[in-house]
């Protein structure tokens, strides 16, 4: 393939089609200079050849004129002439019917049953003859035209191999610009130990790679201080919630009386709900960081959702509701299991908790060209289109909601699970119910 | 039990210490990576309770240590970190068991316990029994009074984590981990749900129940007294 419009190629093409053109031209401007020359020497020979027979008639008149035009014009390549009346009627010699006015002009005629163009010099010797002295102009064309095709070649010769040396060389370059993007692309897959090939030599390429590399390097530091930032957060939080946590418990189990400790193990509770969502606060965090992705596998999504909905079906059937999975064909991308199952579990327990009892909830999978999609709808009250967007804010609740369970979390880890795999969560009316709607991006191979 | 408390965090460390010797196990603390080392190397413990982030020296890096030792008393680990691959680094690192903090302690006493009875790698069970309730893991079929009692895929499973560890109670969470993979916490009670219906194949009818609920701390299998 040529580098599909890879600057290396549009550049040498740059090249190659400047110097053609300058080749072109030059050929242009040779060809012109020579053919004047050629003109020029050209004239040269008929003057002097001219002067020759001239001298002739200034000896010894028309019988000089002829001696001499006789002796000129006998060796081959010589000049043609012809001898007319001062009124221009034929006396003598090939040129003798022309008409052609006095000085240097050209004629198209037909010489020995041939058409020919002329060269001829008109000269009036003294009004009583004119003397015509010329020669075939064809081989000044002929000679102009070698000239012409000798450029021609070489502008033909350059553009082949400017073709060709620009396509090599474009492959070339192309190849170690992709050595560059293909590494620049595993890095932000999530593989940060990745670093780009550094060639030998000190060419532009080599000490962008190596710019690259460093660049790299500084990012590996800085997310290994961030990294340690969390986890000195994560410690410095749990540290204190472990112990307000084991400080409850154990008084949970001194306590006096039952109501003491019902009180207390209700705080427990509080506490335990705090930790959950700061545990979710911080996966979601390290989902969005991207580095996970470098752990893909193949994974069926029908498989997936398929267990998810085998393993919910009895706890939502003691709730009253109806849990129903339809089944279809092996819909495959590249992920993480255990955060694709957190992402529907996410999707069936908000379905399940924010409709009434009685309601269905359908689970299903989907394969489309170049993408798969996994659908969790339910029919109950459905959310109004202006709240359906907010809903995967974090911590955004409805407003009927608010009194209810959870964490408001849910469906931001449902979103940011989607963007790790390069997919999209999306909600739109059931009619009736709320339909959520994940699609992944399928390599088309 | 004998355990080996590797803390350094002496408050939480005196907690655990004195409610392990409540519910009737001996307890050494070491408040440091190396002062645990030298303890765990030099005495044999049924399980060694690990804090992962240690002052000077980290806890992964005694773990390390201690099995290229060729110590092979069970940890478990305890930690602040819940990241995803925290916890596959940990279990990578030699550990048996990774407990996020902060827990509910009948968890920990658990895991302890879980840890403690395993059968010695080489041993490989084919057949698992309780009373009347028979196991066949290589033809995974149920049979209860020799009568057989056909399950689901996930109450099969459900059942041979209670059966393996029978006698020792089983909580939810680990069940969650062991069973389902799941590392986070649904908010619907799938554990139970199944577990009700497990409970409705393998006990009811049957003069005596196997399936207890603990309360407060999970599920337990054994014959009752």
């Amino acid at each position: 393939m040529l580098g599909g419009g890879s600057t290396s190629f549009r550049l040498a093409g740059i090249y190659t089609a400047g110097f053609s053109i300058a080749v072109a031209v030059l050929g242009l401007i040779a060809m012109l200079s020579t053919r004047a020359a050629l003109i020029q020497e050209f004239d040269a020979r008929l003057r002097a050849d001219q002067v020759t027979v001239i001298d002739g008639y200034n000896k010894s008149g028309l019988p000089g004129l002829l001696r001499e035009l006789g002796e000129v014009s006998g060796g081959p390549g010589a000049s043609l002439f012809g001898v007319q009346s001062g009124a221009g009627a034929p006396i003598e010699g090939p040129l003798k019917g022309l008409a052609t006015p006095v000085g240097m002009s050209e004629v198209r005629t037909s010489l020995m049953g041939k058409p020919e163009t002329l060269r001829v010099l008109t000269v009036d010797l003294g009004g009583r003859y004119r003397l015509l002295t010329g020669d075939k102009a064809g081989r000044i064309e002929a000679l102009s035209r070698k000239v012409l095709l000798s450029f021609g070649l070489a502008f033909g010769g350059l553009l082949l191999i400017g073709i060709i040396a620009g396509f090599a060389l474009s492959r070339a370059v192309q190849r170690r610009l992709d050595a560059i993007s293909g590494a620049a692309e595993a890095i932000i897959d999530g593989d940060l130990g990745r670093r780009i090939p550094v060639q030998r030599g000190d060419d532009d390429l080599s000490r962008l790679a190596a710019t690259i590399n460093r660049m790299l390097d500084r990012i590996g530091v800085l997310m290994d201080s961030l990294r340690q930032v969390t986890s000195d957060i994560a410690h410095d939080l749990r540290t204190p919630l472990s112990r307000l946590r084991q400080r409850l418990e154990r008084s949970a189990r001194q306590a006096a009386n039952p109501a003491d400790r019902a009180e207390i193990e209700g705080a427990l509770r509080d506490v335990d709900a705090i930790l959950a969502t700061f545990a979710a606060v911080l996966r979601i965090s390290e989902v969005e960081a991207g580095a996970r992705r470098a752990a893909f596998r193949p994974i069926d999504l029908q498989a997936l959702v398929r267990a998810v909905a085998e393993d919910f079906a009895p706890a939502a059937e003691d709730a009253g509701h109806r849990l129903e999975f339809q089944a279809g064909p092996s819909a495959w991308i590249e992920g993480d299991a255990e955060l694709l199952t957190q992402m529907t579990v996410n999707l069936v327990e908000n379905a399940l908790r924010h409709t009434p009892s009685g309601s269905t909830v359908r689970l299903s999978t989907a394969v489309e060209p170049g993408a798969a999609s996994l659908v969790v709808a339910d029919n109950g009250p459905g959310v109004p289109e202006a709240e359906r967007a907010r809903l995967f804010d974090r911590f955004y609740r409805l407003e009927r909601s608010r009194s209810t369970p959870g964490s408001g979390l849910g469906l931001a880890m449902v979103q940011a699970v989607a963007r790790l795999h390069r997919g999209e969560a999306r909600l739109s009316d059931g009619m009736p119910g709320l339909k959520a709607k994940v699609t992944f991006p399928v390599a088309t191979s | 039990m004998k355990l080996l408390l590797v803390e350094d965090d002496h408050e939480a460390a005196a907690y655990l210490r004195r409610a392990l010797e409540e519910a009737g196990h001996t307890v050494e603390l070491a408040e440091e990576g190396r002062e645990g080392l030298l303890a765990a190397a030099g005495n044999p413990f049924d399980v060694i309770i690990l804090d992962r982030m240690l002052p000077e020296m980290d806890g992964l890096a005694i773990l390390r240590t201690l099995r290229a030792a060729r110590v092979r008393t069970p940890v478990l680990l305890l930690t602040a970190l819940d990241g995803i691959d925290d916890r596959v680094e940990g279990l990578d690192a030699g550990a048996d068991d990774y407990l996020v903090k902060p827990f509910a302690f009948v968890e920990l006493l658990a895991r302890i316990h879980a840890l403690a009875r395993r059968p010695p790698p080489q041993e490989v069970v084919t057949v698992l029994q309780v009373g009347d309730l028979r196991m066949d893991l290589l033809k995974r079929t149920v049979t209860r009074a020799s009568v057989r009692i056909e399950l689901q895929p996930r109450e099969f499973q459900l059942l041979e984590f209670l059966m393996r560890h029978a006698g020792r109670v089983v909580t939810r969470t680990m069940l969650l981990e062991g069973i389902w993979n799941f590392n986070f916490e649904p908010q619907t009670n799938i554990v139970e749900t199944h577990m009700s219906r497990l409970r409705s194949k393998i006990d009811r009818g049957y003069p005596r129940e196997l399936i207890h609920t603990v309360r407060g701390s999970g599920y337990m299998m054994h014959e009752p007294a």
